[in-house]
């Protein structure tokens, strides 16, 4: 559960590794997929970590832009933004898809492309983050590298 | 959640499925066996897989199993739980026999035929077999693969330290 208020490192940091995180629960979850592509009745399990990411920043209202007023708790706000949410990802199962007659519904191409994916989009956070703290040396030794 | 957990999952589909190859190579080599210590021709074995049980003290497990018995697999055959599924990898809960009837060839002068002249033959069709072994090869890659992609995200979370 990430505290954004709280920041040593500055925020980039922060997510970047609220990301790496996610993508490993999220390969465990596809780890699992695979292992049980023989199981019967298994149901394929996901998780949206990145979705949660992004409600845990919050949607900051736009400073050019005028909310609009409200004076009842039923009318809906407009151009206020939403609260950032607490970040904490759920595996979700798929129970909407059949692959196979004995219940499972595992596709193996798509868990393998997932798997594919993630581990790029793992790659890139694990780049941004060398990047990040590249900076802060920077920073602190004075030492451009 | 430990770090080489993905590996664990991965390493129990590996042993899982070379599990189902050894089964299915022993129906091919017992494919014209017709007599067992059991007595009768051989049967046809298929190994029963199902989701890992979840470990009872684990904190970040979501929907903890609730059934006593270690071998019952859960959610079996139920398309309409939604329960999260615990990330614990699979495993064999058994090896069973396939319960269709034997294959009934009329060979009179076998001395393995009946009191009518048929031989019982095992219930082993090599083309199903041949079948279930490549679907289970290929399950095996597939683990094989996902722990490569595992060591690739160690080596990249490694490299954040030479940064």
């Amino acid at each position: 559960m990430a505290d954004f208020s709280v920041l040593p490192l500055g925020q980039t940091v922060t997510l970047l590794g609220e990301a790496a995180k996610g993508a490993k629960q999220e390969h465990d979850q596809i780890a699992n997929n695979i292992a049980n592509v023989n199981t019967p009745g298994f149901r394929t399990s996901y998780l949206d970590f990145r979705s949660a990411l992004q409600d845990s920043l919050g949607d900051p209202p736009d400073p050019d832009a005028l909310a609009m007023a409200t004076d009842d708790d039923r009318q809906f706000p407009v151009g206020d933004g939403s609260a950032p949410v607490p970040y904490d990802p759920q595996p979700q199962v798929d129970t909407t898809t059949q692959m196979r007659v004995d219940g499972s519904n595992v596709d193996i191409d798509q868990q393998m492309a997932q798997l594919s994916s993630n581990t790029g989009y793992q790659e890139t956070v694990s780049q941004l983050l060398q990047e990040q703290y590249k900076f802060i040396r920077e920073a602190s030794t004075e030492q451009p590298n | 959640m430990g770090y080489y957990d993905s590996v664990e999952i991965s390493a129990s589909g590996l042993s899982a499925e070379r599990l189902a190859m050894d089964v299915i190579a022993n129906n091919i080599a017992n494919a014209n066996t017709t007599r067992t210590p059991q007595g009768g021709a051989f049967k046809r074995q298929l190994v029963i897989f199902a989701q890992k049980p979840a470990a009872p003290d684990g904190s970040d497990q979501v929907g903890s199993q609730a059934s006593d018995d270690p071998f019952a697999p859960p959610n079996p055959f139920d398309p309409s739980s939604s329960e999260p599924a615990n990330v614990e990898g699979v495993q064999a809960l058994g090896i069973q026999d396939d319960p269709t009837p034997d294959r009934l060839v009329f060979e009179p002068n076998n001395p393995e035929a009946d009191a009518r002249g048929y031989v019982h033959y095992p219930n082993v069709e090599i083309v199903k077999e041949m079948v279930d072994l490549m679907a289970a090869s290929r399950a095996y890659q597939a683990n094989v693969a996902a722990i490569t992609a595992s060591q690739n995200m160690g080596n990249n979370d490694l490299s954040i330290l030479k940064s």
